[in-house]
């Protein structure tokens, strides 16, 4: 059973159009890999990250979380398993960085000082804890994603879904935003990216979605099992 | 001369000068997975193509005082010669790519066929961007010259599919145009 798992799922927008989005979409993620889906505009990879953190539902196949059916209740794994990054960090202008991250854990009942210390922590692993009395509109680029994903850290997600984490980063940062996805992974959690940046797929497993289809290794290459002692 | 692997021996002699055997070695280090020896012993071969052609020169006692050995180093020519064809080089990678974009479109006739081979220059592609590893910043910041062979590398593998990818998703789009007409009814 794989962490996530999309099986043939199909997603349509509009009314009378009825224009589709994704089809037949299959896609396993491992814990501890970094999977960037590479997609032009318009392909699709943003719906399928909504569709992978369960906020939206699926019109045909199925997507599942550590083997339970989003479906059955969308959107409450979002900050219990999986966390899901914007691709900004939309904050409340004004307050600081801390007590937003701090205000986010007391909405969910995490006592005020526990909540105050994961909120720290989330800012220190992701390299801007000297930022943590700062507001949301100072931040460049770069820090505002690693915010966003400061966020989602609090919750200590086993899945991080982030839907394009350099697009609004300065060129020289956007290789230090990756190397932090790729420090996660190194800790055990899942990371499932989009990009339009071919950059971004640097070490990671590379898929790309097209008109709504996915292209690419849907699932983990698993080394070959070698049997120590001769069978038969 | 064609061989890429005289071109790429001179680019080893011109970055040092070494001897045959440690050439060997630096040559397998700096072209895995691009370029292959038939064995280690035609680097002597190779070397003595080069120096025919004046493009390096030997330096005899070169190494140990008790195992002095016969090193190499570039030439004037060589390494002008060696500029030449890195530009040269780079023309034919363009060339290459063009006539592969002609030859797909020779099966605008049978475009199920054109999507397969689409199919598996995008899993390249894929692999190609996937492969490429990201640049140790902390590494730069200590020595700009330590690396700098690995960065280019990497940097040229990550850049060239900011190009692929959109092209590869326009060819399968325009092929799949061409199969779903081919599925009306006349």
């Amino acid at each position: 059973m794989s962490l996530l798992e999309l099986d043939g799922v199909g997603k349509r927008y509009g009314r009378l159009d009825r224009r589709t989005v994704l089809r037949d979409v299959s896609l396993a993620v491992e814990s501890g890999e970094v999977v960037v889906i590479w997609g032009a505009r318009r392909s699709g990879r943003s719906t399928l990250l909504r569709v992978a953190a369960g906020i939206e539902t699926p019109d045909s196949g199925t997507a599942r979380f550590e083997g339970r059916d989003l479906r059955a209740r969308p959107g409450a794994t979002l900050g219990e398993g999986i966390g899901y990054c914007h691709r900004a960090f939309a904050a409340r202008e004004g307050s600081p960085l801390l007590d937003q991250l701090t205000s986010g854990l007391i909405a969910r009942g995490v006592p005020l000082t526990t909540a105050s210390r994961r909120a720290s922590e989330s800012l220190e692993r992701v390299e801007i804890g000297a930022w943590a009395r700062c507001r949301p509109e100072e931040l460049d680029g770069g820090e505002a994603v690693r915010a966003a994903i400061a966020r989602a850290l609090t919750h200590s997600p086993r899945l991080l879904i982030i839907d394009e984490p350099t697009i609004d980063v300065d060129v020289l940062a956007r290789d230090g935003v990756l190397a932090l996805l790729h420090s996660l992974a190194q800790e055990g959690v899942a990371v499932l990216a989009t990009t339009g940046e071919s950059t971004s797929l640097s070490g990671a497993r590379a898929l790309t979605l097209s008109e709504g289809e996915l292209h690419g290794p849907p699932a983990r290459e698993l080394a070959e099992v070698v049997a120590l002692m001769p069978t038969g | 001369m064609q061989s890429a692997v005289h071109w790429a021996l001179l680019g080893l002699v011109i970055e040092r000068p070494s001897y045959g055997y440690e050439l060997a070695q630096r040559f397998e280090q700096s072209y895995e997975g691009m370029l292959e020896l038939s064995g280690f012993s035609y680097i002597y071969t190779a070397l003595d193509t080069l120096r025919c052609r004046g493009l390096v020169e030997e330096i005899p006692g070169m190494g140990s005082e008790r195992q002095p050995k016969l090193g190499y180093r570039a030439t004037a020519e060589g390494v002008r010669d060696y500029q030449q064809r890195l530009i040269a080089q780079m023309r034919e990678d363009f060339r290459r790519s063009r006539l592969f974009a002609r030859q797909l479109a020779v099966l605008a006739g049978e475009p199920e066929l054109a999507l397969d081979v689409i199919e598996s220059y995008g899993q390249a592609c894929l692999e190609e961007a996937g492969d490429a590893l990201l640049p140790d910043v902390e590494d730069v910041c200590a020595d700009r010259g330590s690396g700098l062979a690995e960065r280019l590398v990497s940097q040229e593998r990550r850049l060239a599919m900011e190009a692929r990818l959109p092209w590869v998703d326009y060819a399968r789009r325009e092929f799949k145009a061409l199969a779903a007409d081919r599925l009306q009814p006349q």
